[in-house]
């Protein structure tokens, strides 16, 4: 959160005497370091390892050793191992501040220059070093490539399209300067999908047109039929993807099962960066394994206690079932909240085609109306058991930038002040079925379109129908499908459509408020305006009501300002106009994510958040620090 | 009879031509192609895809091309043995199709030798026993089975097999065998799980067998032969074995054409919901995602299937039945 303190942190982190650590070996590795096909424990890890203190995170320390099992959807769900492991160069830690993991530390210049310090000695998952070559790499081989990377540099790279010059001055260091601020840099690093810096430059030589004879390059091209050797770089580095058993990895776990299969194996990382306190190193737990199954199968296999530890594939309606089989199949239910600012939400669009829908929605008084008239109690009594809350499309309680009034302004169910906005706006003829008319006579009847992929929409939309006949005001709900869902909003036909609120909702001031601006065409209630921001310019069209312009000029300050004072002050103008002008109307938020954990699994926070950014799902607990109590007493304690 | 073989082999190439057309258009029909799917899938989970890496993928999977080229693309490979790539899997699709169509095999073939077991004594008895008791009651039996969602059936069994035989749920072999070599343990493991995906996708096809055959019996049984036979004093049950047994069996041959491909394809809800490992899951998924290739190839086969088991059955029909036989020769 406090980039300053982060970095007085990790300069005690490197500076507390890692070597007075006495290591202790693996006892799952015994085998191949006697046949000498790994060195002892003291070579594996870095010289100063990142050392996890267990009882100051709330944790247990463990035992080595053990399979966990969990359930996946779809072979290319390898990748969410890769977000579970969440080893990253910096990471948000469970108080979602930035900590440096990979790297040994960072530091910061008037937020636009980093230094980034390796640690010394640490390794690749095959034993080869990682040091700044593997940074040169990336950014001389693969980002400034125009065969690897012909689309240019990744966003976070960029500020106001300047890149940043790059030196790495000796192996284990490596700086990113650029001449104003880059804000987007290190929460880019610690994404649950990162932005990765580095390849394993060792491994993927061979692939590189710079490095590989021609001839041999062709034949490898030819064997994988691909169409140049771009493409088989490309293919063969995907780190994120994690697909490939040959390509070294920095993760907990290692993939072990050449795709395709119906069940991949990962096994420890004996390279890892992490030990506990007592020396031993990470993970704990031995070996993943993820079996694919149907995600409609999920489920059931989860109630039959087939999976150690689930989350995915889980949703609050197999609450009831999955609480069922607790006792029989030895695992427990936990329920966290998930942490996007609306589980769902109406977005008016404001760009509709339509001139005179569009100057009825662009009309603050008509959202407002539209808010007031939604009883959200009921709709969380009835879908949600009352375990959600009831809340605008914003920041949750748990996020430091919230405040009550942004959760409750125009939230409550108060028909009398809806009908009011709504007379007042002149809106007051209506036809025979007391249905107010548009000013030119049409009924308000307003089409609220989804993707059509749950009935929790259309459930929650029949409740919200309730509430809006009784303020004159006709709702029909027309499910679609996904990519027509879309299209017609980015095209401006739609008048409201249902999806989900802000991804992030849990917000500290040094993460963009990027969300709250218009800054992308997937933004449902202003495509338009997003698409011209976002194409700078060659497409789209520019913002023209003066509080949304406001948003943008505020996330262009917020890019500037340096200073979690500054910051905070911006976001909460931000937020605060988000709560006043209704541009999204959230209904409800913090719905829980039912987390199956088996009892012999330890290290799993009871109370936890389920969210992707910041939060990487399961990673930001660490599931490296899991660990299992059944493993057959392999003397850990020695 | 090599004229009729010959002919009926040249006019395959055009059909599965114009097949092959078909099957890419209403594959290319749904608004936008598998990126597309690929990213709204994942920022539905609330991940988010950098702009230029989709950029670089749409190029790369040849995207950016016009849909002829394309089509052009795939057919010409398909004639060289190459079926094109799937992007679900980012591998070339033949080594995804590859384990999983034995299995398939294995399945069906357990199912029809399943369905048949049970449907040919049941429909001998009830077409000899008409209006009789037993005839009703298993005449019931099979319209329940017949009657009975597929899906509805799988998921009680799975509750059953899992709760009081301790089967884990779903797939066809316990979790540790996948992927591992064939042992007699493995093999064990496989047949604990077939039993559920063969009684589900075989109940429907018995319930329908029984009556087809039932019906096709009744028609035969009536006819003078049969009571000249009788007349004759020729014993009932070699009767019924030579002569009017044979008769009815003609539909089922002239059925093969489209059980092939039924038994491919037909049992992909089940299976969904099943987890086999077989290929109907596959294909529902590929079309799903608009994986394309990997569709287009599961649906050329499928037809490659059907024109094949046509000829096939058509063939067998003119072997087995002497009638049409000379008919086809008279022509």
């Amino acid at each position: 959160m406090k980039l300053l303190a982060f970095v007085f942190a990790l300069i005690l982190i490197g500076g507390g005497g890692a070597r007075a650590l006495e290591l202790q070996e693996t006892p799952g590795l015994l085998d191949d370091i006697a046949n000498g096909r790994l060195p002892p424990v003291s070579e594996r890890v870095p010289l100063d390892p990142s050392i996890v203190d267990m009882v100051a995170e709330g944790k247990t320390v463990g035992r080595h050793g053990g399979t966990l099992r969990t359930l996946m959807g779809a072979a290319k769900d390898t990748r969410i191992i890769t977000v579970y492991g969440y080893a990253r160069l910096v990471v948000f830690n469970p108080a979602l501040d930035l900590v440096p993991d990979l790297l040994e530390a960072v530091e910061i210049e008037d937020g636009r220059s980093f230094t980034l310090r390796l640690r010394r000695g640490h390794k690749w998952s095959d034993g080869h070093p990682f040091t700044s070559e593997d940074f040169r790499y990336y950014w001389e081989d693969v980002a400034n490539d125009e065969n690897v990377s012909p689309y240019g540099l990744t966003r976070a790279l960029l500020v106001d399209g300047e890149r940043p010059a790059v030196t790495f001055p000796d192996e284990t260091t490596v700086i990113y300067t650029w001449s104003k601020p880059n804000p987007y840099f290190l929460p880019a690093l610690a994404g649950a999908s990162p932005t990765y810096i580095y390849r394993p430059a060792h491994y993927l030589k061979q692939f590189h047109g710079r490095y590989q004879d021609p001839d041999k390059l062709a034949a490898m091209v030819e064997e994988a039929s691909k169409r140049n050797w771009a493409s088989l770089h490309q293919r063969r580095a995907r780190q994120y993807r994690n697909d490939n058993i040959a390509l070294p990895t920095l993760q907990p776990w290692v993939l072990q099962t050449k795709p395709p299969s119906q069940r991949f194996i990962f096994d420890r990382n004996p390279y890892y960066h992490r030990v506990d306190s007592a020396g031993r190193q990470l993970p704990y737990i031995d070996r993943l394994i993820a079996d694919i199954v149907g995600s409609s199968l999920v489920p059931l296999k989860t109630g039959a206690g087939e999976t150690d530890l689930q989350a995915r594939y889980l949703r609050f309606d197999n609450y009831t079932f999955l609480k069922e089989g607790e006792q029989r199949n030895d695992y427990k239910v936990r329920l966290w909240p998930q942490m996007i600012g609306a589980q769902l939400a109406l977005f008016p669009n404001l760009n509709n085609n339509d001139p005179v829908w569009r100057a009825v929605l662009r009309d603050v008084r008509f959202r407002r109306a539209l808010s007031l008239a939604i009883n959200r109690y009921e709709i969380n009594q009835v879908v949600y058991f009352g375990l959600a809350l009831e809340s605008n499309n914003t920041v949750l309680p748990r996020s430091p930038l919230f405040r009550p009034e942004y959760q409750k302004a125009w939230t409550a169910f108060d028909l009398d002040r809806a009908n009011a906005l709504l007379d007042e706006m002149g809106l007051t003829e209506r036809d025979d079925d007391d249905i107010r008319l548009l000013p030119d006579g049409r009924p308000l009847f307003i089409v609220v379109e989804t993707a059509g992929e749950s009935t929790e929409q259309t459930d929650v939309l029949e409740l919200i129908g309730d509430g809006w006949a009784k303020a004159g005001i006709k709702l029909f709900a027309k499910p679609s499908q996904r990519e027509v869902f879309r299209k017609r909003i980015f095209a401006g036909e739609t008048i409201v459509s249902i999806w989900s609120g802000l991804n992030n909702g849990i917000p500290s001031a040094d993460m963009s408020p990027q969300e709250l601006a218009p800054t992308s065409q997937q933004q449902l209630q202003w495509p338009k305006w997003g698409q011209f921001i976002e194409t700078k310019g060659k497409a789209g069209e520019a913002p023209d009501m003066p509080k949304v312009k406001e948003l943008a000029n505020l996330l262009k300050a917020w890019e500037n300002a340096v200073g979690i004072d500054k910051r905070s002050a911006i976001w909460h103008r931000m937020l605060k106009i988000h709560a006043e002008q209704q541009f999204t109307i959230g209904l409800i938020n913090a719905v829980l994510q039912p987390v199956v954990v088996a009892n012999r699994v330890h290290n799993v926070p009871v109370k936890g958040l389920w969210n992707w950014d910041p939060g990487a799902r399961f990673g930001i607990f660490r599931p490296d620090t899991f660990w299992l109590d059944d493993v057959a007493a392999q003397s850990a304690e020695k | 009879m090599l004229n009729y073989i010959a002919h009926r082999l040249l006019i395959m190439i055009p059909t599965l031509l114009a097949i092959s057309f078909i099957v890419f258009v209403i594959i290319q029909l749904p608004p936008g192609d598998y990126l597309e799917t690929y990213v709204a899938e994942l920022e539905s989970q609330g991940e988010n895809v950098d702009p230029q890496k989709i950029a670089f993928l749409r190029e790369q999977y040849g995207f950016d091309r016009p849909f002829l080229e394309q089509y052009a693309t795939w057919v010409f490979g398909m004639l060289q043995g190459d079926f094109g790539y799937s992007f679900e899997y980012s591998l070339p699709v033949s080594d995804v199709v590859g384990d999983r169509l034995w299995l398939t095999v294995l399945v069906s073939f357990a199912t029809i030798i399943f369905t048949w077991i049970i449907s040919f004594p049941i429909g001998v008895y009830s077409a000899t026993h008409q209006y009789g008791w037993g005839d009703y009651s298993l005449t019931f039996l099979g319209f329940i089975g017949l009657a009975t969602p597929n899906f509805l059936l799988a998921l009680v069994l799975l509750y059953v097999a899992n709760v009081y035989f301790g089967t884990s749920v779903g797939g066809l072999m316990d979790e540790q065998f996948i992927d591992a070599p064939w042992t007699w343990a493995k093999f064990v493991s496989v047949l604990e799980h077939l039993w559920i995906p063969v009684i589900v996708i075989g109940t429907s096809g018995t319930a329908g067998m029984i009556r087809r055959l039932r019906a096709n019996l009744l028609d035969e049984l009536q006819k003078q032969y049969v009571v000249t036979a009788r007349a004759k004093g020729l014993p009932s049950f070699r009767l019924l074995v030579k002569y009017p047994l044979r008769m009815s069996l003609n539909p089922f041959i002239s059925d093969i054409g489209s059980l092939l491909p039924q038994v491919i394809s037909g049992a992909a809800i089940v299976s969904v919901v099943l987890n086999l490992p077989t290929t109907g899951p596959m294909l529902l998924d590929a079309l799903r995602s608009q994986d394309m290739y990997l569709a287009g190839s599961f649906l050329m086969f499928l037809a490659s299937l059907t024109v094949v088991g046509v000829l096939v059955s058509d063939l067998l029909l003119a072997v087995l039945d002497p009638r049409i036989r000379f008919q086809g020769g008279s022509r």
